[in-house]
């Protein structure tokens, strides 16, 4: 009796997830190659150029939203409160994160005054497409970082990085479970304290 | 054997009061029901049965790295370069490299293991005491291991996660590391003296600072911009030994002659 039931939900299952990996597709490892280097030197060039401080974080701003597919990265650190989250909630939580991902990254420009990077290899990963680079900034030894490549809507966006073995993603994503279940599972408390983090940012910029 | 005594008497007046520490406030965090099924599996993950106590050393070593630690290790940058900061690094790697020799070969690696005796060798002699690293550049990169990722070789497993007075991010298996290494260094292996034990706590010392100064901006970075730094450092953490364990399996060359002969597939 379970094994037919397993039989027919499997054959059931089968062109859905057939359809679902359609609509995925795959980067291949020359464009995540090209569309890292073409983003990083855009970022180099940020970085190091002659805009005040103010002026290359709203760049810095704008160049996030257009390469990191921070939607699909904010579904992914919310994790299992995604289904605890209101809509109202969800969407008030997508807002905070971009803001928290940009602040988060602006944070970091002054200590990469002078950083260089080169692409190193590409290795596809699925559907996704790691590829490695070396980051070298004066005074600080050159860091390898591994940034994730996964294709949105026909484009190459990243949706993770990688140092010394370490997701940014699921990092991120355990540092808010840890805001959620220190207040008892209120989705409430993250929004809260995303809230007062961006104030405080601000409050510094 | 007296200088084997007395490392022990000074490995336990640290140790046993931090342990003693820990046992008194060893609060458990409450578990969820089972009925909650969602919720009772991420407790599960988490392994952090000790989460409480575990968040008021995090307290206690946060402040003491804030008003001790991280003040000195700026003084120290202030004062070196990165050359010298870089050459400080390799000598206390090289100081570890026969500890790592023996955790390789008790993982049966032991192409790893060979690695460490030649760069142990190599740059204690030619790279000058180990200031200098001349064996990366002939082919023997620098490669890690701790008596923490032998167990995990042998199939310990990691147990519930541990913040440790003073020491910082381990876990019950990893913690197993700390007694290891203390008696682990090369200058065990030397005759005793009062100038071999005042080099071995200036170079611990050292050694301190040095890696503390390396930290400075990436710890600075998650303190700013994490919503909880006790669960990222955690989080950091448990990723970092993964991969590092997972670095040590990729790299399992294979020895000529075949030493560990595979069964036939």
């Amino acid at each position: 009796m379970y094994f037919r039931r397993f039989i027919l939900g499997a054959a059931a299952s089968v062109p859905v997830l057939a359809l679902m990996a359609g609509a995925a597709q795959a980067v291949t490892t020359d464009q995540a190659k090209s569309f890292i280097s073409d983003s990083g030197n855009k970022l180099v060039a940020i970085v190091n150029g002659s805009g005040s401080e103010s002026q290359k974080a709203g760049q810095l701003r704008g160049l996030v939203n257009q390469i990191v597919a921070v939607d699909q990265v904010g579904d992914y650190v919310l994790g299992r409160y995604n289904n605890v989250a209101t809509p109202a909630q969800k969407q008030q939580f997508q807002t905070l994160f971009h803001q928290l991902l940009s602040y988060n990254i602006t944070y970091q420009i002054k200590a990469y005054q002078g950083v260089t990077f080169t692409v190193n290899s590409a290795t596809q990963q699925g559907n996704d497409v790691l590829v490695d680079t070396t980051v070298t900034a004066p005074q600080k030894a050159p860091a390898d970082v591994g940034w994730v490549v996964e294709d949105d809507a026909g484009q190459p966006k990243i949706i993770d990085v990688i140092v010394a073995g370490t997701s940014l993603r699921i990092t991120t994503r355990n540092d808010y479970a840890g805001v959620i279940t220190d207040n008892g599972g209120q989705v409430s408390a993250l929004l809260s304290a995303m809230q007062s983090q961006i104030s405080k940012i601000s409050a510094a910029q | 054997m007296t200088k084997l005594n007395r490392r022990l008497r000074q490995g336990l007046a640290f140790t046993v009061p931090a342990l003693a520490l820990a046992t008194a406030l060893s609060g458990c965090a409450t578990a969820p029901p089972k009925s909650d099924t969602a919720d009772y599996q991420a407790y599960q993950q988490l392994n952090d049965p000790l989460e409480p106590a575990n968040r008021v050393f995090y307290t206690v070593n946060d402040k003491l790295d804030t008003y001790f630690m991280k003040p000195v290790a700026e003084g120290y940058v202030h004062i070196t370069t990165q050359g010298i900061r870089n050459h400080v690094g390799d000598f206390a790697s090289n100081i570890g490299e026969p500890a790592r020799m023996l955790n390789f070969m008790a993982e049966g690696h032991s192409k790893d293991a060979g690695t460490s005796l030649v760069r142990f060798v190599v740059n204690s002699t030619i790279g000058i005491g180990g200031i200098f690293d001349p064996a990366a550049s002939m082919g023997y990169p620098e490669t890690d291991t701790d008596f923490g990722l032998t167990l995990a070789s042998w199939g310990v497993p990691a147990g519930p996660y541990l913040y440790l007075p003073f020491f910082g991010p381990s876990g019950v298996r990893d913690a197993a590391n700390y007694p290891v290494e203390w008696f682990a260094t090369p200058m065990e292996a030397a005759p005793a003296s009062g100038a071999l034990s005042d080099f071995g706590y200036s170079e611990t010392g050292l050694h301190l600072v040095n890696t503390r100064a390396e930290l400075i901006q990436p710890i600075d970075q998650i303190k700013a911009t994490a919503l909880d730094p006790y669960a990222t450092f955690r989080s950091l953490y448990r990723q970092s030994r993964a991969s590092q364990l997972q670095q040590i399996d990729q790299r399992d060359n294979r020895t000529w002659p075949d030493w560990y002969h595979q069964p036939a597939q």
